[in-house]
């Protein structure tokens, strides 16, 4: 059986069920579950999928729009009935998503947008900027308006990173008296976070407050304010991750705003059943989802990119 | 070739060729936006020359309800009321956007902060229960989203969705002019649009029209 060896060298983890789409599958595609953002998508559309009555074929591209082809030509050669997919590039992953449409079956993208409309049936997207705004008006709260801030981006390979920090300076840069004095990326990292916290506050010492792209640096970022002695810098983090949750509670990190990854994957299974159904899903291709910002007023009820 | 000479060929073919350069451009095209991320601030700011005054202004003026009645068909149905008057903004837990009017007296006033707003009582029982946003900074996208005909599908992305959403606020914020002095006591009249989540959530309106009262 060969294209059952090819499957299983394509997809190197995480395969639940058959191969063979005995019942109807749904195949779900994401980047790996390192992040546990991910990890909450796939998750998320697993358990709607089963709950449907599907089954499921879980597999991750890690980011490799190659990869990501290969995935495709495996769940299409599967004969999985929709694919559900957190794609590898807005552009690169157009050609994979034509390709199961040529061959009948449906894509529902969360997550990120892809860059034509008409070839998946539901792009469903978290919506960073509006994100991102919130966070930052709550940023600009806890400053009181002015003073010195830091700002971490994310990786600048993902659109992601850039239209938080967009967001982040559409609301800041209207306050003349917040004044930044560092900007720089840590790459969605932990330990980069700290490394580059520390310089900053070294070169800035009366920084008052850092606002982070997400929450995996902020985490990096309040580590590195700790080790200083500097519990009194505000730190506001994107994601709505369980170690920001944690830190809110105990009175480290001030915010985070929260992307509700595991709702949108259900969502997106929603609209797949529905589509397979009735031949369509009743609503637009393009579908913006409002994120929540996560502080001490309601970070006790965040769970798994939840809100309880 | 003396070197003064040289100077002013050279200057002369420097000039000439930025001189070719813009022509070249203004042949090639002059009204075309580009379609990436640069073409942004062009495109929302025909999109707010196209609707802002023709369109928005009167369905609001059209579409809004009373205050007092708003408050009491949300606490009835908050579905049936977001669907009789108000819109989504898109994306699943998105707000209903009710146009709303009407006037009270300033009982509170925040005007120390960028994003400044009055409290008012509507309702004669001396307590604030609408916000009123005066900016210059003015928070959320009621404006965009509480109108039927700015779509997110027609935009490139994102950004360019919020940007138009920016391109609202900055409007309508440059056009709100405070009376002098306090404004505690006065009376103001306003039409706008408030997105509300759930009947219980307080009512915070972004003004198309803000009138003082003296």
């Amino acid at each position: 059986m060969t294209f059952k060896t090819r499957l299983m060298a394509a997809a190197t983890a995480l395969m639940t069920l058959p191969l063979m789409a005995s019942a109807d599958t749904i195949a779900i595609i994401t980047p790996s579950h390192d992040n546990p953002f991910f990890k909450a998508e796939a998750d998320g559309a697993a358990a709607k999928a089963e709950e449907l009555g599907y089954e499921t074929m879980v597999l991750v591209h890690d980011d490799d729009a190659n990869k990501q082809s290969e995935l495709f030509d495996s769940a299409i050669a599967a004969g999985v009935v929709a694919i559900i997919l957190d794609n590898a590039g807005a552009d690169a992953s157009v050609a994979a998503v034509q390709k199961a449409k040529d061959a009948d079956i449906p894509s529902f993208l969360i997550d990120r947008e892809i860059t034509e409309t008409g070839v998946a049936v539901s792009q469903i997207v978290s919506n960073n900027y509006q994100g991102a705004q919130l966070g930052a008006e709550e940023f600009v709260a806890l400053m009181g308006e002015e003073g010195k801030y830091a700002e971490l981006v994310g990786k600048e390979s993902d659109t992601n990173a850039g239209i938080r920090s967009q967001g982040y300076h559409d609301v800041i840069d209207q306050y003349p008296e917040l004044e930044m004095v560092a900007q720089q990326t840590a790459n969605w990292s932990q330990t980069e976070a700290f490394t580059v916290m520390e310089s900053m506050l070294q070169a800035n010492p009366d920084i008052k407050g850092v606002i982070s792209g997400n929450d995996t640096m902020a985490m990096g970022a309040w580590a590195a304010l700790e080790a200083a002695g500097r519990t009194d810098v505000i730190v506001v983090g994107f994601d709505g991750s369980n170690d920001v949750r944690d830190s809110i509670l105990a009175g480290g990190i001030k915010a985070t705003v929260l992307q509700p990854a595991y709702a949108q994957a259900q969502m997106a299974v929603m609209q797949a059943d529905q589509f397979l159904k009735t031949g369509s899903t009743g609503l637009d291709e393009k579908q913006l989802m409002d994120c929540v910002l996560v502080n001490g007023d309601n970070a006790g009820q965040l769970e798994t990119f939840a809100l309880q | 070739m003396n070197r003064a000479l040289l100077l002013a060929l050279a200057a002369s073919t420097a000039l000439g060729l930025a001189g070719c350069k813009i022509v070249y451009d203004d042949d090639k095209d002059e009204t075309a936006i580009p379609a990436g991320p640069e073409g942004d601030d062009a495109r929302n700011e025909a999109r707010l020359e196209e609707t802002f005054e023709p369109q928005l202004l009167p369905y609001v003026r059209d579409k809004a309800v009373e205050v007092s009645d708003l408050r009491s068909q949300v606490a009835a149905d908050i579905e049936a009321a977001g669907t009789a008057h108000a819109q989504r903004g898109s994306g699943t837990g998105a707000a209903w956007n009710f146009p709303v009017s009407g006037s009270g007296v300033v009982v509170e006033a925040k005007l120390d902060t960028r994003a400044r707003t009055l409290g008012l009582d509507t309702d004669a029982d001396g307590t604030a229960d609408t916000t009123l946003q005066l900016g210059p900074v003015i928070k959320g996208t009621a404006l965009r989203d509480g109108v039927p005909f700015y779509n997110f599908d027609d935009f490139r992305d994102q950004i360019e969705y919020a940007k138009l959403s920016r391109a609202l606020n900055d409007r309508i914020s440059a056009a709100i002019t405070l009376p002098e002095g306090d404004p505690l006591g006065s009376t103001v009249s306003f039409l706008g649009i408030a997105p509300l989540r759930s009947a219980t959530e307080a009512l915070v309106v972004t003004p198309v029209e803000v009138t003082f009262q003296p």
